[in-house]
């Protein structure tokens, strides 16, 4: 498990419709430890993507430094999984095959390789549907599908775009319980985007809220775990987090 | 009515049945209408000859050898056409649509030669290789070649960009991106392409051997002309359509929907 860094990173690019150059992203610096789960909350225009991306390597930055343990990261690599707002499951891929993927692509043998999945689509209880094509699966078991690829992956750092905005609000609230199981057992170190306050306090431990390309405030979340949403609707901590999040993420 | 509807339903499950009967019972209407206004003796029987002297045709230019050798020869030509217009056209096409310089220089060029039809290349083509197999490849391979480079194209475009940079940040190479991303996206649109590219070529092959054939079903309907026999020309017509349908609706149609459809990536 590594330390994630960024240290002063912006983005500015020029757009061609505009015809000017338009800064995404001022200024953010962020330490992120191993273990931790970080909601990155902002409206929309922000730039939490936009960093994203840039963790991931989909992007080059323009200016600061991007440090995974010290060293600087440039282009898409293993070691940082994503999870993405529209799934991107392979669709001629079974769901055992596209769990598989990256260790195929680490040139794990094909019955290791299905081993590992098999393990992480029972973790997500999606055992039943490993040979079946993502596009016979729900939108909800498709992100389950989605979140286990990365994971099988055994990457550094997970980052998650968005993952469950697309998805129906009781399903959603379902994937959010089951990812807090799931980090309680696996630890793995998180970055989650969203622009859903109740989401980003009921996942982290920590919640950056961004505005206008900067961070505006972190806010640490010490609500006892594991976190259910019926008892977290009527917990007062949760509602005053929330409501002071909400409030700068209205003001920002 | 109530005959009407138990014919229909007794249409319904014979076609559930035997589904190839339902391509049959169209053209049953089609072969009455022949038939009745060659027996009516409207014209000369050697002007418009009807079903059962095409029939009579047929067997005859298949006991001679005639028609199994010229069949042979169209389809072994479409064949050697269709594999080289694939082999050329599937990687121009992923090249153009994966690399911005690649389409900015390609794409004007590709634009203006598919405005040039196949056959009105055939005056330079026998200029420079005669009457030949060559200058039959060269129209095929041609004709093939834009629907497969186009389709191509437009199959790797349509690849979401999210699949690639999932592949990537799985740990996959570009090239094993090229392999386990963009391919397989691309393929029901390459399909696509090979189906439209066939569907033309064929087309495009007859035409040449009309013009240029020492054999095959278009010299067979050429040279029929010359004789005078309406017979032979109608039997070629026949077979022209029927050999489409087979290669259509048994080989290519059933390709197209066992990947586009299976994926999700084509509806209905």
């Amino acid at each position: 498990m590594k330390t994630l860094s960024l240290r002063n990173l912006g983005k500015t690019y020029f757009d061609p419709y505009a015809g000017a150059h338009v800064t995404a992203v001022h200024d953010v610096s962020l330490d992120v430890e191993p273990g931790e789960f970080i909601s990155v909350v902002g409206p929309s225009g922000c730039g939490k993507t936009t960093i994203l991306n840039m963790i991931a390597g989909f992007i080059p930055y323009s200016k600061g430094d991007i440090l995974l343990d010290g060293k600087p990261v440039h282009g898409p690599g293993p070691e940082r999984g994503v999870v993405f707002q529209s799934f991107a499951l392979f669709p001629w891929k079974t769901v055992l095959d596209n769990v598989g993927f990256g260790p195929k692509m680490r040139g794990v043998p094909k019955a290791e390789r299905d081993r590992i999945a098999h393990e992480y689509l029972a973790l997500a209880g999606l055992s039943h549907a490993a040979h079946r094509y993502p596009n016979e699966l729900s939108g909800g078991m498709q992100q389950r599908v989605g979140v286990v690829r990365a994971l099988a992956n055994n990457p550094d750092v997970l980052l998650m775009d968005e993952p469950f905005a697309s998805v129906d609000a009781q399903t959603r609230m379902t994937l959010q319980e089951e990812l807090t199981r799931i980090w309680q057992e696996r630890k793995p170190t998180v970055i989650f985007i969203t622009h859903d306050v109740s989401e980003a306090v009921f996942l982290a431990n920590r919640v950056v809220v961004l505005s206008k390309g900067r961070v505006l405030d972190e806010i640490a979340v010490d609500l006892p775990r594991p976190r259910i949403w019926d008892d977290l609707v009527r917990d007062d901590e949760f509602k005053q987090l929330s409501a002071r999040v909400l409030q700068m993420v209205r003001a920002a | 009515m109530n005959v009407l509807l138990q014919i229909w339903a007794g249409y319904a499950r014979l076609t559930r049945r035997w589904p190839g009967i339902a391509a049959i019972i169209p053209f049953i209407p089609v072969l009455a209408l022949w038939t009745a206004v060659s027996e009516a003796g409207l014209f000369p029987r050697a002007f418009f000859p009807g079903p059962a002297d095409v029939i009579r045709a047929f067997f005859t230019l298949t006991y001679k050898g005639i028609l199994p050798d010229y069949l042979q020869d169209s389809l072994i030509r479409l064949a050697t056409g269709a594999a080289v217009g694939m082999a050329l056209g599937i990687p121009l096409g992923i090249l153009i649509g994966t690399s911005r310089w690649a389409h900015r220089i390609c794409w004007p060029v590709l634009l203006f030669f598919q405005a040039i039809g196949d056959i009105a290349w055939l005056p330079i083509l026998l200029i420079w290789f005669g009457f030949g197999l060559t200058t039959m490849t060269f129209v095929i391979v041609y004709t093939v070649l834009f629907p497969v480079v186009l389709n191509t194209v437009l199959g790797v475009e349509s690849v979401p960009r999210d699949l690639s940079r999932a592949a990537l940040s799985l740990g996959a190479s570009r090239a094993r991106v090229l392999w386990e991303v963009t391919l397989p996206g691309a393929l029901p649109n390459i399909i696509t392409g090979l189906r439209n590219g066939l569907g033309y070529g064929w087309r495009a092959l007859i035409a040449v051997e009309m013009i240029v054939g020492t054999s095959g079903i278009g010299f067979m309907m050429f040279d029929a002309r010359r004789a005078g026999s309406t017979v032979e020309i109608i039997l070629g017509m026949i077979i022209l359509g029927l050999l489409w349908y087979i290669v259509d609706a048994w080989i290519l149609a059933p390709l197209e929907r066992a990947t586009g459809q299976r994926w999700g990536l084509v509806t209905s």
